[in-house]
């Protein structure tokens, strides 16, 4: 673990306890509510570098696996994301293929290669833009809150149309995938720090960059 | 409130901030973190190869033309397991056909081979029965029938029928030759006992035979039924026989009245034997009746010449030979009369000479061939005055039939002198004829009408007309004397009255002697009854006298001694009455 020196001034994330080390010390925990202090969020690059790869990983078969099945009378097709999107663009349901290519292919790309940008930018061009990335930092945030609402659908549908064998609605592996990279975005862009992107050369002669950044 | 953070001695302020806990150094340096991608990885890797695994060959199938085939929907199924699916449709070069890419199951790779059979299962409704009704709601999808090669192949020609035995299906097949097809049809039923054990599985016409070549298929265990000696017929449609025994109709099955169906039964009076090889012929008869029928072997032309009309004589008309059928009219002709006034018709007919039976087999030296045992036995029966001679099998429908009978030598109609019978270039023999019972009544009934003719009705009608005036004047005569006749009658009538009155004065005469004499009631035959009752008394009391007498005489001299005094009797007691 990164090692704090002495003299450090740390606020808890929790209670917001401000807190200093008397002593070089790894690993300290807020003495009022036991939540654990550091100046920047721990392994935040690497963890979200790991976040990024394996919701890069799970893209690929929530793509090309089938993400719900429908019956009706006896007849079961399977519906893949772009599968479905190329139905309703050839129905001629423009705007409701456009909603579900944004909110299905578009957002959890962009906000891979977003979070992707980030980390780069944090060590090869740290003072690129800065003000821009943290605005686009908050916006992949505030955009997380919604990528599950594919899911949400095909549960909902799959809980809902259940009449037998005259139609019923079957979620199929690929939703999994898919729920995979939206919950792995969330957690990359969580263990991203934010603070990172103000890490210049000039700050970081407290030594506290590097530390964050190993 | 806050204070720079690079200070070094800690103010007033400073000291109330306290100093964090020191935990131990964690040694790790690689986050955990890095499992996540980790596990997405391998999870994803294994997806991977399992649906590379999953996949298997690509292959053609060409159909004449792509209805109900979707890409990416329409199934392909073996044994109704789906094993693959339409990839895309598309046109050939030539566009002639469409050509479906299918992309195989890779558990289903080696179903892709040279002789493997595709089609499209579509609802099918014929006769014979309903199929693929389930696709109705599900779509089409294509059947496979799986092939026994080994060598793969990638294109194929897709069936337009589905095939009517599949390859595995347990059972055996056998080749049918029937002179037509009846109302038969591709699923017919084949029925042993009415019992559907088979179908009908495909015809063909051969033209070099002019033959029909129908081949059933019968579902084990019921293929065991086959033996060599079973035999099969048509047994489409009804078959209505009216025989001593009433009105009989012979049906297989419902179905088979509709679709028509092939019935078979082992030969009467043959053993049991073993099961017919796959694929073996049989001949397939019109009906059960000539298929139980006894094997006809060859047939043997004959050539008749009738002299006189044929009506009623149509071509199948049986040849009897003594009630026995031995063949059937082939055709009839006409042809021209040497005389040029007659028109002799000439019948030709197909004669089976097994059906004489053991009457072939007389003649001591074996003959050379059949066709020569079959002329010399038809010159013993000739010899013997058999002729054919047109006969009514029917008196209401007139039908007629060709009767080969003995003629007596005395008939009128036979020639005498010898015949010779002779097989001509074609192998055709001429059997002897004598006219038709109906031709023979014909001048008979035409005689009696001649004769009949022939009487003077005119002038017996003139002599009885005659011989009744005649009596006309008699009974004028006969009127003229009445009047002095009723005279006479009367008198006759006056004397007769007074004869009857005579007559019954005599009755009462009679009538009033025989009162006084014969009657019981009539007073002199009561007195004389009366008088023989006192005579019979007489007689009685004389007799105890006389009996008195001779047994005590002296009574004559002293007289009748005093009677004695009655004693009381003991009293008579019942004996028992005991069964031995």
């Amino acid at each position: 673990m990164s090692a704090l020196h002495h003299g450090t001034l740390l606020g808890c994330e929790c209670c917001g306890l401000v807190s200093r080390l008397e002593v070089d010390a790894h690993h300290s925990i807020c003495p009022r509510c036991g939540e654990a202090l550091h100046v920047c969020k721990p392994h935040s690059l690497q963890r979200t570098w790991a976040y990024l790869i394996a919701a890069v990983l799970a893209y690929l078969p929530a793509n090309f696996l089938p993400m719900m099945s429908t019956s009706s009378g006896f007849r079961r097709s399977t519906h893949t994301l772009l599968g479905g999107i190329a139905e309703l663009w050839q129905s001629e349901a423009w705007g409701l293929a456009m909603i579900v290519f944004i909110a299905s292919i578009g957002v959890p790309i962009l906000k891979i290669g977003t979070l992707a940008l980030l980390a780069w930018s944090v060590r090869y061009a740290p003072q690129w833009r800065q003000k821009e990335r943290a605005r686009l930092f908050r916006s992949v945030e505030a955009v997380g809150h919604w990528s599950m609402l594919d899911v949400y659908v095909v549960v909902l549908l799959a809980a809902f149309v259940r009449f037998g064998s005259v139609a019923s609605v079957k979620p199929e592996p690929g939703l999994l995938a898919f729920a995979a990279v939206v919950f792995l975005t969330m957690l990359a862009a969580q263990s991203f720090d934010a603070r990172l992107i103000w890490l210049t050369k000039k700050a970081s002669a407290e030594s506290l960059l590097r530390p964050a950044l190993s | 409130m806050s204070s720079p953070v690079s200070t070094s001695e800690p103010t007033a302020v400073e000291s109330v901030i306290p100093a964090p806990l020191i935990q131990p150094k964690n040694r790790l340096r690689l986050s955990l973190v890095w499992i996540v991608p980790l596990i997405a990885l391998i999870v994803g890797g294994a997806l991977l190869v399992r649906t590379l695994l999953a996949v298997g060959p690509r292959i053609e199938i060409e159909f004449r033309n792509a209805e109900s085939l979707e890409p990416g929907k329409t199934e392909v199924r073996y044994k109704e397991v789906v094993i693959g699916r339409v990839e895309s449709v598309s046109l050939r070069d030539d566009r002639t056909r469409v050509i479906a890419t299918v992309q195989l199951n890779r558990s289903a790779a080696s179903i892709a081979v040279q002789d493997t059979g595709f089609w499209v299962v579509r609802p099918r409704v014929a006769l014979a029965g309903v199929s693929g009704l389930s696709t109705l709601i599900s779509g089409s999808y294509i059947g496979v029938d799986a092939g026994t090669m080994t060598q793969p192949r990638k294109q194929f020609i897709g069936l337009e029928v589905p095939p009517f035995v599949l390859r595995g299906e347990p059972g055996r097949s056998f080749v049918l030759r029937a002179p037509n097809l009846g109302s038969l049809d591709v699923g017919s039923p084949v029925l042993y006992r009415r019992t559907p054990v088979g179908r009908v599985v495909g015809f063909t016409l051969l033209p070099d035979e002019d033959e029909l070549s129908v081949k059933v298929f019968i579902e084990s265990p019921y293929d065991r039924l086959v033996t060599p000696q079973s035999r099969f017929w048509n047994a489409s449609g009804l078959d209505l026989t009216v025989s001593a025994g009433g009105l009989t109709l012979n049906t297989q099955s419902v179905a088979t009245v509709i679709a028509g169906g092939v019935a078979f039964e082992q030969a009467p009076d043959t053993v049991k034997s073993s099961p017919a090889p796959a694929n073996a012929a049989f001949t397939l008869y019109g009906d059960r009746r000539s298929a139980m029928a006894p094997a006809d072997g060859p047939a043997q032309s004959l050539r008749m010449v009738f002299d006189g009309s044929v009506r009623g004589l149509v071509v199948g008309a049986p040849l009897d030979f003594l009630g026995v059928e031995i063949g059937n009219v082939r055709s009839i002709s006409l042809q021209a009369g040497a005389a040029g006034q007659r028109f002799p018709v000439m019948v030709m007919a197909d004669i089976y000479p097994l059906r004489f039976g053991k009457l072939r087999g007389l003649p001591g030296k074996p003959p050379a061939s059949e066709s020569e045992s079959t002329l010399a036995l038809l010159q013993r029966l000739t010899d013997s005055g058999l002729r054919a001679q047109l006969r009514t099998g029917n008196l209401l429908t007139n039908q007629l039939y060709v009767a080969l009978d003995f003629m007596p030598p005395s008939a009128k109609s036979v020639k005498p002198g010898k015949l010779v019978l002779l097989t001509d270039v074609e192998g055709v023999i001429t059997l002897p004829t004598v006219p038709g019972t109906l031709s023979e009544l014909q001048p008979q009934v035409a005689a009696i009408v001649e004769k009949i003719s022939k009487i003077p009705f005119q002038d017996i009608a003139a002599s009885v007309q005659s011989t009744l005036g005649q009596v006309n004047t008699a009974v004028a005569l006969i009127g003229g004397l009445t009047p002095d006749a009723q005279k006479a009658l009367m008198g006759v009538q006056t004397t007769l009255i007074e004869v009857q009155r005579t007559l019954d004065s005599a009755q009462a005469t009679m009538k009033s002697v025989d009162q006084n004499l014969l009657d019981e009631r009539a007073p002199v035959q009561r007195r004389f009854e009366q008088t023989l009752l006192e005579v019979q008394r007489a007689a009685q009391s004389l007799r105890v006298l006389t009996d008195y007498l001779q047994l005590h005489p002296e009574a004559v001299v002293r007289g009748k001694p005093a009677d004695a005094p009655v004693q009381a009797l003991p009293p008579v007691t019942p004996e028992k009455v005991t069964d031995k």
